[in-house]
């Protein structure tokens, strides 16, 4: 990894430090600075709330020209979050064709935040989930709240 | 690209776009490859489609050389931000370097406009300064290695992005800045905040014709540069069509940076002129008379020694200018040692034209001396007037004289401070005849084109007109008759 990419990823975590959004901690090793560990509670108006989730950041050595990978360590009930142990959430600036060398990281951490409250469930990983969230609202409620209670507390 | 927005539920559509989300064609090469004889893209098109194969036959002829630049999704990106870079080289004026840095950082201001974070553009504006900075550098110093410095930080892949994502984010704010030039290429009523983000400033998009555009205003034409991209398709023809991007209010031939698309990848196209390369030992004889001052040592001895190595297949890549250097030049006192006149050695002749490009430095170093040579012009007048036979044609080779011409007037880095005559209108121009070939080893020599063992023999002829043309000289008239 360069040494700018480097500089880039010290400032971004500054920031984020300076403007964390509520409800979330990042616990950051400046050994291994390309490793990020936040614990973001399920926001309050969300399905989610009470459930406290552990993502992992992972900056590739190409950034800031490629994109964070961002996963679940938590499991999570999301038409958004890949249902395997990757856990992975990949949409929007996420995306590699999508992401943009300016994105900060205070920007992700918001998309994450906005896709438990309001999942996009057009742009899914999880089809069968995302069916379920259009069609059957309630049982993808509940189903989600039992995974809260499961996984996450 | 694969467009987020058509995701049906359907399974299997979204496994496909998935997978194709996350398909990375294999790229080998490097990022950007050295520039080659054009002929290996006719080669490549021997077997394919007709419509190819006669647009292709004709391209060698017209544009000698390529450079390939890897086809990894910034090659459009790529290409440009290179060649905006290698024209400057090209150029050879630290003035032009100071010019472009200024214009360039007041250029923030837009990316400022855009709503880009300083603190995170900073970076990319960094890397794009100090690769400014070393080719200045090099200029300045007339070290010759600015070509390598360039290549080198082309393939070195976190410098090449930031500079990359630097030219995108000017274009992008540019695009916002000027809207109505750009608006009705795009899609109707497309948002131009959504178009720049989707494709201009994602890390991971081709260049389209509108980012070419936005590229030629916000960038090359204000640095009098042109652009010209080829567009070898599909389209019936037997001509490449190309299109051209001018300077405004640049009169003359401008640097021109080409670019040969073909459909999904672009790759960096040069003019024989161009590339200046290096001529035949004998036609080099300026060279020998920049150290008019020393010619009582100079012995063009060993002069037909590099053309024997040089048939060496292999034997001609960058680094030619340490293998053996002084071989046809030798001479035994510099009084006033010059940093120009290090390269020396690359003037060692070329057998072909497209082994010798490899060597990228020489056409940098040339305008040096070219215009070295004109500081040294009145030393010469001089022995014309000694000698006036001389004074005849010695038929220099027409590159020479006809292609560097303009390159002497942008040179500003000599040993000597420029010379009001200079400004004079018809200074280059009335110099051909007064080249300053004639020292009188040099006459006698073999080398001289009017000489009858010089392979290129060309009788001399007594133009009147010439002899005529200067009244300083007309005195001699009569000797020389």
């Amino acid at each position: 990894m360069s040494t700018g990419a480097k500089k880039r990823i010290m400032r971004e975590y500054n920031e984020c430090t300076a403007d964390t959004p509520a409800g979330m901690k990042i616990n950051f090793d400046e050994q291994n600075m390309t490793e990020w560990e936040i614990l973001l509670d399920g926001p309050d108006q969300s399905i989610y709330a009470g459930g406290h989730f552990k993502l992992k950041m992972t900056f590739p050595t190409e950034y800031p020209f490629k994109p964070p990978v961002v996963s679940f360590k938590t499991k999570i009930y999301h038409p958004n979050v890949s249902n395997d142990d990757k856990g992975s959430m990949c949409l929007g600036m996420l995306r590699a064709d999508e992401w943009k060398p300016p994105n900060k990281v205070v920007a992700v951490l918001r998309l994450i935040q906005a896709l438990l409250i309001e999942p996009n469930a057009d742009d899914a990983i999880e089809p069968s989930i995302a069916n379920e969230y259009k069609e059957n609202r309630k049982e993808f409620e509940k189903n989600a709240k039992d995974w809260v209670k499961r996984y996450a507390k | 690209m694969s467009g987020p927005a058509y995701m049906p539920s359907d399974e299997e559509l979204a496994n496909l776009q998935k997978l194709s989300n996350e398909y990375q064609p294999e790229v080998t090469g490097p990022l950007v490859g050295e520039r080659q004889s054009s002929s290996a893209i006719t080669t490549e098109y021997a077997n394919a489609d007709p419509v190819y194969r006669v647009k292709t036959a004709a391209l060698p002829s017209k544009y000698a050389y390529f450079r390939t630049c890897r086809g990894d999704g910034h090659c459009g990106w790529r290409a440009i931000a290179f060649t905006y870079y290698e024209a400057l080289l090209r150029v050879g004026d630290v003035g032009l370097f100071q010019q472009e840095q200024a214009r360039l950082k007041s250029m923030h201001n837009l990316l400022n406009a855009a709503n880009f974070p300083e603190h995170v553009y900073i970076d990319f504006v960094d890397e794009a300064f100090e690769l400014l900075d070393k080719l200045q550098n090099s200029v300045r110093l007339m070290d010759g290695t600015g070509a390598d410095t360039l290549l080198q930080a082309f393939n070195d892949m976190s410098v090449a992005m930031a500079i990359i994502t630097y030219f995108k984010l000017l274009a992008s704010a540019w695009i916002q800045a000027y809207p109505d030039e750009f608006v009705p290429y795009m899609e109707y009523n497309q948002d131009i905040k959504t178009y720049c983000s989707l494709n201009i400033e994602a890390a991971q998009c081709e260049i389209d014709h509108i980012g070419i555009a936005a590229l030629a205003e916000a960038i090359i034409k204000p640095a009098g540069f042109a652009l010209e991209v080829l567009y070898l398709d599909r389209s019936p023809g037997e001509e490449i069509n190309t299109y051209r991007y001018d300077p405004s209010g640049h009169d003359g031939n401008p640097q021109t940076l080409r670019l040969l698309y073909r459909p999904g990848h672009y790759d960096i196209l040069y003019k024989a002129e161009d590339v200046q390369q290096p001529l035949p030992v004998p036609s080099q004889a300026p060279l020998q008379v920049a150290l008019a001052g020393y010619t009582d040592e100079f012995v063009p001895m060993a002069s037909n020694m590099p053309d024997v190595m040089t048939l060496i297949p292999g034997m001609y890549p960058t680094g030619i200018g340490q293998r053996w250097p002084s071989v046809s030049y030798d001479y035994n006192s510099t009084p006033a040692p010059q940093p120009q006149m290090t390269p020396v050695p690359t003037y060692a002749p070329a057998p072909t034209p497209a082994s010798s490009v490899a060597s990228s430095h020489q056409e940098y170093v040339t305008p040096v001396h070219a215009s070295h040579v004109n500081h040294h012009n009145p030393p010469t007048h001089h022995s014309i007037q000694l000698e006036p036979p001389v004074t005849l044609p010695i038929h220099p080779p027409p590159p020479m004289t006809i292609e560097r011409a303009p390159q002497m007037t942008v040179e500003r880095g000599g040993p000597f401070r420029p010379s009001m005559y200079e400004l004079e209108p018809g200074f280059h121009s009335g110099q051909p005849h007064a080249l300053p070939f004639q020292t009188s080893i040099f006459r006698n020599s073999h080398y001289n084109t009017a000489h009858f063992l010089n392979p290129d023999f060309q009788p001399e002829e007594w133009s009147p007109d010439a002899e005529y043309a200067t009244g300083n000289r007309g005195r001699h008239k009569s000797t020389s008759q």
